[in-house]
């Protein structure tokens, strides 16, 4: 570099105006610094050596940078930018939105809250918190709604040092907002940013945004709206790229013995008819190959045992007698009321086969219920068990001692509410989750705890067994979704990646996949092979409590505070339905067990049933990437809806007969 | 929920404005004297760990710094914070290389190794009459007629094992010696004076007793739990 050229590029920099020595130096200064950040060394002790500057000339702030890497990310947000100039520069973009074409509006809109949020992060980090609350206040009403949340939390970082400790900073800084626009809108963007020579702007959005281009119609505002409302923005295409093996585990083949024993069918003219249902049934489980169904031995699955294909065969003839369920023959509802538990109720869940209810309470206390007129016993103590006679047919029953059968159980072992509590398929354990961090394993067999597995130190919201057993997962305060096996002390699988608290957690009904819903209003799928993130779903506004597979474990249901239910189709992570109604926080989520049907309860007191079956069919089998998600929001699929007095439903459960079992704890104000 | 009048303190007011505008619209009003014990307890705590580092760096007054060293110590301390994305994302990465491990079959109900397990008994089982075990002494002990007994009052000699003396301190009788159990004796708080009101106290064998050693003592001697 020679001396002439150093003179010159302080004034080339310097497109605004200003004379002086000094910001000639701060300029010179601003050059050193970016030498140093690109590591250019040689450049950097020539231009020193032209310009005679010492190397304590250099201003403070670059050499007392710590060894955190937060701190150093953060100096990206300094600029020499004159405060003044931002809220100018916002508003000629809001202009340019404004005047943009109808078609390219929309798309265009949804850099104003990504451009905004950076802007000001950008003001305050420099120092300039007047101009930053002025900046603030005068454009953050205009902002969507559903972004409210995550500005009030903006709102409390006024000052620099606020950002260090901030989770929400730190969200903002690693993950790059991200908006898919389609290619027509982004030239326009991009003709707009060039003509008007905008640098600031151009840094901040090359720099902190995403925009994931795609060729394609652009979208309208309400088909944006559908999708947006991600913390860090919707998914980008990659995220939704690879495949997902969606479809069920191969059945084992089971003889099943086709006498009906129990329900008597007195006419003849039945009973052929009757067979040949159950052949179709069987010929239908032989399978042939699932192309989207993943391999028996993709994961390691516990073998079937004995009692397992018992159950498995008592299922399959439970299933023949199912109640079709349409919009003319509703499905009757039992509903289970917790009386006198004063607010103390966190969780309720019924096992697969409905016949066990068990519920988590605030004072730590798990409670567990039997449904049917089969009280639970505990098993009979070692020295009892030895006298029995162990190949007796009924052993299972003579292991079990009557003279404790009691209508409910109570597990004590918790320091904390108890926020979720999960049973295995086949009955023997549960497994619970609390605000002390712990995920506890009781046996249903002898009603003590078995197992305390300490991994997250924060609350763990939710968890949840697999359909295979042996398996379970859990979601925590940590932002991270754990998977753990009942015979391992530590976890399986760490799944991180959300930007804020898991809420729900849920198994595919193949165990090969988990789903997980967060406070940051995303859905991920995770592989549990890999523990890897293979979807992300955007579109809720507020946190998601609940999840629920369809049975053909095609499509995902998802709902929260935003009050709405949405359904997704994994094999291409797009939303296809959007279903609306409810007027409290979703809690509740139940597919019936051929998927045509789907209830839902929440905090405003009501079971609604939905159609989902016709927003299934109306999909093709393939749906594309690049098209937006089609979703027809004028159609109300909702056919019933029963309200509870004053009952907040925190359960719904279609029986194997297609009876929707609900519960909720009965709280008067 | 009701706004607060002119009435209300000072303080009151401005953690009501706080609330407002941290979103929080729907609160019940104890909601507020609540937040304000918390926030009187955090910022004395807070203020006194403050003094405490000014004092150590000889300053006589608090400085800011003091007070932002106090808040980050607390911080540390009582409100641990989810860990960064960055680590996470490294565990994650480290802990999901790892395979699923294959399910061994037919193992019953699976779960952890006992030591992980809560399914060990919370009790000790008292023993009924005295083990009639050989119990093994040091060698210098076998000058004595009696075993040397170590208590807080000081040492005994010759005298046999007077618990009544002890006063309802627990004293335990260790002898570690080649390959010989160790004997603690636990004496229970005991119904103080009365000599012939003696609890009967457990004896706590760890190790299997052993044979081969020639210094064996007889076990009619041993009569550690019976008054003299």
């Amino acid at each position: 570099m020679e001396g002439n050229s150093t003179e010159t590029r302080p004034q080339a920099a310097n497109g605004a105006s200003t004379n002086g020595s000094s910001t000639d130096k701060q300029t010179l200064y601003a050059v050193l610094q970016y030498l140093r950040k690109n590591n250019l060394k040689e450049t950097e002790t020539l231009l020193k050596k032209e310009a005679n500057i010492q190397d304590d000339d250099v201003p403070k702030e670059q050499q007392s940078q710590n060894a955190s890497e937060v701190s150093q990310a953060l100096a990206a947000y300094k600029s020499e930018g004159d405060p003044s100039l931002y809220e100018d520069f916002y508003t000629n973009l809001k202009n340019f939105v404004e005047q943009s074409l109808d078609t390219y509006k929309g798309e265009l809109a949804a850099l104003l809250y990504p451009v905004f949020v950076q802007m000001y992060l950008e003001l305050i980090y420099n120092g300039h918190e007047v101009a930053g609350q002025i900046f603030f206040i005068k454009f953050s009403q205009e902002q969507e709604s559903y972004y409210e949340d995550d500005l009030i939390k903006l709102s409390t970082v006024s000052k620099k040092e606020h950002m260090q400790g901030n989770q929400l900073m730190e969200s903002f800084r690693t993950s790059r907002f991200v908006i898919r626009m389609s290619r027509e809108s982004y030239t326009q963007l991009k003709r707009y940013l060039q003509e008007k020579k905008q640098a600031l702007l151009l840094n901040i959005i090359q720099e902190r945004l995403f925009i994931d281009v795609y060729d394609g119609l652009p979208r309208t505002k309400q088909q944006i709206d559908v999708t947006s409302g991600g913390m860090s923005g919707e998914a980008r295409r990659e995220a939704n790229k690879s495949k997902v093996l969606y479809g069920l585990l191969k059945e084992p083949d089971i003889n099943i013995s086709l006498d009906d024993d129990d329900d008597a069918d007195g006419e003849d003219k039945d009973k052929p008819k009757k067979k040949k249902q159950k052949k179709d049934l069987l010929s239908m489980k032989k399978s042939k190959n699932d192309p989207n169904a993943p391999s028996n031995t993709r994961i390691p699955l516990p073998e079937l045992k004995d009692t397992d294909k018992i159950e498995k065969a008592n299922a399959y003839k439970e299933a023949l007698k199912r109640v079709k369920i349409t919009q003319e023959n509703k499905p009757s509802i039992c509903f289970y009321t917790l009386l006198n538990s004063y607010e103390n109720t966190t969780s309720i869940e019924i096992s697969e086969d409905s016949s066990i209810l068990s519920a988590g309470f605030s004072d730590a206390v798990i409670k567990v219920w039997s449904t049917t007129p089969n009280k639970l016993r505990c098993m009979k103590t070692g020295v009892e068990l030895d006298m029995i006679d162990k190949d007796v047919d009924d052993v299972l029953e003579r292991m079990m001692d009557d003279r404790t059968a009691s209508e409910y159980k109570t597990l004590c072992g918790h320091s904390g509410p108890v926020y979720s509590t999960s049973l295995s398929m086949d009955k023997n354990f549960l497994v619970s989750s609390s605000e002390d961090g712990t995920v506890r394993l009781w046996s249903l067999l002898t009603w003590s705890n078995l197992v305390c597995y300490k991994g997250h130190i924060s609350p763990v919201w939710d968890v949840t067994f697999s359909p295979h057993g042996h398996y379970f997962a859990s979601a925590s305060h940590d932002r991270t979704a754990r998977l753990w096996a009942t015979d391992h002390y530590q976890p399986l699988r760490i799944f991180a990646g959300h930007l804020s608290d898991v809420d729900s957690i849920q198994f595919h009904p193949n165990s090969n996949y988990i789903a997980t819903g967060s406070s940051d209003r995303t859905v991920r799928l995770w592989d549990v092979l890999g523990g890897n993130c293979v979807r992300i779903l955007t579109g809720h506004k507020g946190a998601i409590h609940c999840l629920r597979f369809s049975p053909d474990g095609r499509y995902l249901a998802s709902a929260g505070v935003d009050k709405t239910i949405l359904l997704w189709d994994l094999a291409n992570g797009t939303l296809v339905g959007q279903l609306k109604g409810h007027t409290g926080t979703i809690y509740s989520l139940s597919f019936s067990r051929d998927g045509s049907v789907l209830a839902s309860g929440g905090m405003d007191n009501c079971v609604k049933l939905w159609q989902v079956s016709k927003v299934f069919n109306s999909q093709d089998s393939e749906g594309d990437l690049n098209v937006p998600a089609n979703v027809d929001l004028n159609e109300n699929y909702e056919f019933g809806s029963y309200q509870t007095k004053a009952t907040p439903v925190l359960c719904t459960h279609f029986t194997r007969r297609n009876l929707l079992l609900a519960s909720g704890p009965y709280t008067p104000s | 929920m009701a706004a607060p009048t002119k009435s209300t303190p000072k303080d009151a007011q401005v953690m009501a404005s706080i609330l407002k505008d941290m979103g929080v619209t729907d609160y019940e009003p104890r909601v507020i004297n609540q937040m304000l014990e918390f926030t009187y307890r955090y910022v004395t705590d807070v203020l006194d760990d403050a003094k405490v580092y000014a004092n150590h760096a000889g300053k006589k007054n608090i400085d800011t710094e003091d007070v932002k060293l106090a808040i980050q110590c607390k911080l540390d301390h009582s409100y641990t914070t989810p860990p960064p994305k960055d680590l996470l994302m490294e565990v994650a990465k480290h802990r999901n290389s790892q395979s699923l491990p294959l399910i061994k079959p037919y193992t019953g109900p699976k779960l952890p190794p006992d030591r992980y397990c809560l399914s060990s008994t919370n009790y000790k089982l008292k023993a009924l009459k005295k083990p009639r075990l050989p119990v093994g002494l040091p060698a210098s002990a076998y000058t004595l007629s009696s075993p040397k007994i170590i208590t807080s009052g000081g040492v005994s000699k010759n005298q046999p094992l007077n618990l009544a003396s002890m006063g309802g301190t627990s004293l335990s009788v260790v002898s570690k010696g080649v390959s010989m159990p160790t004997v603690t004796l636990v004496t229970k708080q005991g119904t103080s004076s009365s000599a012939a009101a003696m609890p009967m106290p457990t004896i706590r064998l760890t190790t299997t007793p052993s044979q081969s050693n020639p210094l064996k003592r007889k076990a009619e001697d041993d009569d550690y739990d019976k008054p003299s």
